[in-house]
Formats: structure tokens, sequence, C-alpha cells
């Protein structure tokens, strides 16, 4: 047992600071729910830091590292899929990776557009092929989401096989997923924290009030232990705590968008502060993997059979 | 980061298991039915600890110069975890390895060293902590028992309540009021608790006989001698006590394993299919892990020498929240476990429906985790 960050991992973590540095604020009013960042994503690409999992010294807890530092940014980075499933089926596939649910293939895809690598996944096998817009439905305009999602109108009859065991393909997308609710979750504390802090009422600031103190504060041991969850699950490899990890990051970010946007009050529900770019895509994170209930069946199988 | 024990912990941990096995009766489970500060489990505590002294592993967390082998935090956890789960056979007596040792051999008097350390090596005493009065509780610094110095003796009235082991300790590690300075007119004397003036009283309870008391001190008279530390340093002294046992006992492990023995129960009847009760049960064992993950993050700031700080009242508090939801769940569906079903998911409830009370509630970590972990502006006094 050692829960220190390395060498290799603080320099890693260090050197996304820098490179994301510029993207740290947040353009307000014009950005609109959705905020993604061309340069940025190849700035990450060209650095090798969707990689980090197949670089022996590095591996997956710093993969989930990245991921997690990643989804605290405003931007909308496609990293977990790249980082945690590209690697098992195809190294080579072209970002982004969308991934879907065989069975599954009607809801919301994140970051789906022309030129995107669609992975279907489930008992058949694991699949996948380039969307076109001959596949893909735009959402409506002004969608909830702050994450860019679209619709897939079918499947295309030839799709790549990969050999690749369709159940370590969901413990991987379990753990990516729950490593970036984490930094989501993180971020959207900070950004609350920041804002209840500041605002004062009666005179004197929100924060100081204990009805919100014992909410954040539990909210906090949540987001504290969604971290640590989503990185033994990394670290260990098991199915099971795979499943652990989503279910309780899924259970947090239910709890905590909630309380987050009653705290800010109006500014919660206008786009005069980002809160929405880490509430709106937690919540459409707890949809994913068909949300807490198939994480938790998928739990009590792995742990008791 | 590395999340697996490495080759000497598990070394370590099966040791315990082993000496475990070989030394608990054969009806122990549920012989532990009787709460760790009941006559009962004492009585047995007084012989198990004497064997784990001669086995060496009653205090092997200790430094060398203490006598102890100088393993680190994680032995010290592993030793915790390994006890709690099985029930806690030390009884009260983990007290003495996990702060109170520490504590005598950092501000004890050569006497007091002398006088005190070796039989809790031998694994012979038991202490009691006199810190919670009837209106102080968790504004423990509102304490009013009171010690006035007079011609070389502290002469003592007051009262203690919801004292854990007063019922059979030999010496209560007391917090006095020598003077009206809130904090700083506290201090710790070392009271044996055959001292004539010290009564008694059990608190009946359901969590376990002889767990909980009153303890009231009429004139209690005692050398000037057996002050621990300085007049009014009791805060201080207090303040590195709880960094030896800053998280306390390691509750998500019984948590988890009280998880898994419902689970076969139901299993077992057939009941066990059901997807909302598997659903439950997973976010269980996700609480239970969560809790175990956060304790282990501040165990590894003990390892590398950092300061504990704050962050162990969110590990804290995680565990009241595995706790609770274990506690219901067993009560959801297998009530009958409280009822003579299963003596151990009954002494799990009765020692994990306290979590969140027991040395300092949930509510007051939650104050902590506001002002020194999320840094919010104080609320005003």
């Amino acid at each position: 047992m050692h829960l220190s960050l390395n060498e290799d991992q603080r320099q890693v973590l260090d050197f996304i600071d820098s490179l994301a540095r510029p993207y740290a604020g947040v353009p307000l009013h014009d950005a609109g729910l959705t905020l993604e960042s061309a340069e940025l994503d190849a700035a990450l690409v060209e650095n090798g830091f969707l990689d980090v999992l197949m670089v022996e010294e590095l591996g997956p807890v710093t993969a989930a590292l990245v991921v997690e530092k990643l989804a605290r940014l405003p931007f909308a980075v496609e990293a977990a899929a790249s980082s945690f499933v590209r690697p098992l089926i195809d190294p080579d596939l072209p970002r982004p990776l969308c991934l879907v649910e065989e069975g599954r293939t009607g809801g919301p895809v994140r970051f789906l557009r022309p030129g995107a690598s669609v992975v279907i996944v489930g008992p058949s096998g694991v699949r996948s092929f380039k969307a076109d817009e001959s596949v893909i439905a735009g959402a409506q305009e002004d969608a909830l989401y702050a994450y860019p999602v679209a619709f897939l109108t079918g499947l295309p009859d030839a799709m790549t096989a990969h050999e690749v065991d369709p159940a370590e393909v969901l413990r991987s997308w379990r753990v990516g997923i729950a490593a970036e609710a984490a930094g989501l979750l993180g971020a959207a504390l900070a950004s609350t924290v920041t804002y209840v802090s500041e605002r004062k009422q009666f005179g004197r600031p929100l924060a100081t009030f204990q009805g919100m103190r014992h909410r954040l504060a539990e909210d906090q041991v949540m987001t504290n232990s969604v971290y640590w969850l989503a990185l033994r699950a990394a670290g260990t490899g098991d199915p099971g705590d795979a499943a652990l990890a989503l279910l309780h990051a899924q259970e947090a970010a239910k709890r905590v968008c909630y309380d987050y946007h009653q705290f800010l009050g109006g500014m919660g529900m206008t786009l005069e502060h980002p809160l929405h770019l880490w509430t709106y895509r937690l919540k459409l994170l707890t949809a994913e993997l068909g949300g807490r209930g198939e994480q938790g069946l998928a739990a009590a199988e792995a742990l008791w059979g | 980061m590395q999340f697996e024990w490495t080759a000497g912990q598990d070394a370590f941990r099966h040791k315990i298991r082993d000496f475990l096995h070989a030394n608990l009766p054969a009806d122990w489970e549920k012989f532990s039915e009787h709460g760790p500060a009941s006559p009962a489990l004492t009585a047995f505590a007084r012989d198990f600890c004497v064997k784990l002294a001669d086995a060496g592993i009653l205090f092997p967390h200790w430094p060398l110069e203490m006598g102890g082998e100088g393993l680190g935090p994680w032995e010290q956890q592993i030793l915790s975890e390994e006890m709690w789960i099985a029930g806690e056979p030390r009884g009260g007596q983990y007290m003495n390895v996990n702060w109170i040792g520490p504590t005598l051999e950092k501000y004890g008097t050569p006497e007091q060293k002398a006088r005190y350390l070796e039989p809790i090596t031998r694994g012979e005493s038991l202490w009691c902590q006199g810190f919670s009065e009837p209106d102080a509780g968790s504004d423990l610094a509102s304490l009013r028992t009171r010690a006035t110095l007079t011609e070389g003796n502290y002469v003592i009235s007051g009262q203690k309540i919801w004292t854990s082991y007063a019922g059979l300790a030999d010496t209560c590690f007391l917090l006095t009021r020598t003077s009206d300075d809130r904090k700083k007119g506290i201090t710790i004397i070392l009271v044996p608790m055959d001292t004539p003036g010290i009564t008694v009283r059990q608190i009946p309870s359901l969590i376990g006989e002889g767990d909980i008391h009153e303890v009231f001190f009429d004139d209690v008279t005692v050398p000037e001698t057996a002050r621990f530390g300085e007049e009014g340093q009791a805060w201080e002294i207090v303040a590195y006590s709880l960094r030896n046992e800053r998280l306390g006992i390691p509750r998500f492990t019984l948590a988890r394993a009280a998880l898994d023995r419902a689970v076969t129960m139901l299993q077992e009847q057939g009941r066990f299919a059901r997807e909302y009760v598997r659903i439950e049960a997973a976010r269980c064992a996700a609480l239970c892990e969560a809790a175990g993950t956060a304790n282990y993050a501040v165990v590894q700031k003990r390892v590398d020498g950092l300061a504990i700080g704050a962050e162990s009242s969110s590990a804290r508090y995680a565990t009241v929240m595995a706790e609770r939801a274990v506690c219901e769940f067993v009560v959801e569906f297998l009530p009958e476990a409280l009822a003579g079903a299963s003596p151990y998911l009954k002494m799990h409830h009765q020692r994990g429906i306290v979590a969140g009370v027991a040395a300092g509630s949930a509510e007051i970590q939650l104050n902590i985790i506001a002002s020194d972990v999320l840094e919010l502006p104080r609320e005003p006094r």
C-alpha cells in the first residue's frame, strides 16, 4: 500500500497544469452550454497525455490522474475513453472515441461527430466504425448537457470487430468515467466553495451558515472518496472495484449537483457562472452505462456472485 | 501509487490472523456479543493481551526505544483492522497501545512511566477516559469537574458521563478544570479508580452491557504527582494523543465484514436474487470501500511523516456513512439478525450504530471539514 504520488506522476500533473493554464478560465455568456477547444485537444495528443496508460512506468493510475485533472477544466475533453478503452482495442483508432452499449444506442452520445470512432460494446463483442453524417442526428441546439452530444440514427452493416473481452472493456470504461466524474466533482465543489465564501446575504458570507456548511462538508466527503475509489479501481484492475467506483461516483453526482445549484441560487441557473459546465456533465454521466442501478448489479455480481 | 499490500504487510496480517485463530475460543463469535467493555470480555482480554504481548503483537508499532518493533503506521492499521473485525478481543486495552502508551512516553514523569507503561506492555492494565460531562459533550472545553491543589494534593469534585470501561478500569485519564481559562484551564490527572470518593454507575444501553457509565468524583484526593503534564496543558496533550488515534477505530472493516455476512445469509435463504437488494448491498459496499480508501490516504500521510489535519475528519465521516448504511441494510433485509439469528450482525450493529456519536460527533467532523478542508469562512460566534 502506497498512496502518495510518485515523482513521475507529479511531473505529469505539473506538466498538464502548465499546458492547460490558458484553458483554466471561462469565457462567460458567449460560451453556451458546451465548451471545447481543438487547440487544447491537439496539445494533449501531441504531448502523449492520453496515452499514458501504455507507458510502462506510468500506467493506469497515472491515466486516471490525468483524466481526473482534465475533467476539472471548463473545457470538455474526450479523455476517459481514449485513455482507458482505446489502448485495449486499437491504440490507433481515430479520436474522439464514442462508447456505446449494445442495445442502448438510442441515447445521447458524447462527442459524436463525423470522423469520430463509435465503439459498440456488448455481449456479442466489441465492434467499431467511423461515424459519418449518414448515421448522426444532431441533438437539439440548446440541449442542456455541457458535453457536445448527438444521436446515432442507426448502425452501419459493416463494423470492425475487435478481439478483446467485452467485460474488460466495460471495466476500463467504468474506471475512466469514474475518474472523469471525480474531476468534475472536484471542480464543481471548488467553484461552489468560492462563490458561497464571497457571496454575502444577511450581512455575512453564505458559507458561514451551518445549514450550508454541513451539506458542503458532506459533499467534500463524497468527492474525496470518489477520487480515491477511482484511483484504486485503476490500480487494482479489478472489475468489482471498477463497478463500485462508478456506482459511488454516480451516487455522488446525483447528490451534489442539486446542492450546488441550490447554493448558487440564481447564478446557478444562468450562464453568468460556469457551474453548469461541471454539473451538466456530471448529470449526463449519472446515466452512463445504465446508471447507478446497473453499476450496483455489476458490483454485486463481481463481489458476491 | 500502489493499492496492494506488500508481501511484508500481507505476512504481518496473516501472522495476526493465525494468532487469532489459535487463541480465540470456538464459541468466540457468540462470546463477542458481550461488548468490549463488558465484564466478560474485559476478563477475557486480560488473558488474551498477555498472550499478545508474549507473541510480540501487542504493540509492535511502538518505537524500538519503547520496547516495540518500530513497525510503521500501516502495521498499526492492519493490527487494528484485524482486531476490530474479530470483535476486538483486546477489549479496552486497544486504547493503551494506540494512544495512552505513546502519550505517557512523551509527557509522563519518570515515575509515571515506571508505574504505568510496564503493565500496559504486559497486557495487564485497563484505562478509562474521563472526558465527557453532562454539560460538556461536543463542547468539551466547557467541562467543569474541578481539581483544586491543596497542600500537595489535588482534590477533585465533579461528574463524568458516557465513560467507556469505567466499571472495570484501573486508572482514569481524567480531564479536570484547574482554572477558569476555557482551554488553558484544563489539566490532566491520572486517577487510580480505587481512590476513595469515586462512584461508578453503569448506564443501561442497547449497545452492550457494561459499556458506558456515569462517574462521580466526591472530594477525590490524589497527590500532586498524579498530574500529567503541567496545569493547563491538557488541550495540547489531548491533541497529541489524537494524532496517534486520529482516525479512531477502523470501523469500515467490520462494516464490510458484516455486509458480507449479511449477503451470505440472504444467499443461503434464497433472498439475494432481487435486484433492489443487490443494488442496495453494492451501495453499502461502495460506502465501506470509500471509507477505507479515505482512511488509507490519511495513514499514508502518517507514513510520509506529514501533519495530519482535517482530512482525517473527512475519512471519519465517510466511515459514519458506511456504518449507517450497513446497519440499515441489515435491519431492512435481515431484521431477525438483531433478534438472535446472527450474534455477529447484532454485535456489528451495537458497535456500528454509535460511529457518528463516539469519540467526536459526526457534526463536529463536518464543522472541521467546512473550516479546515474547504476553508469556508467561519461561523460567527
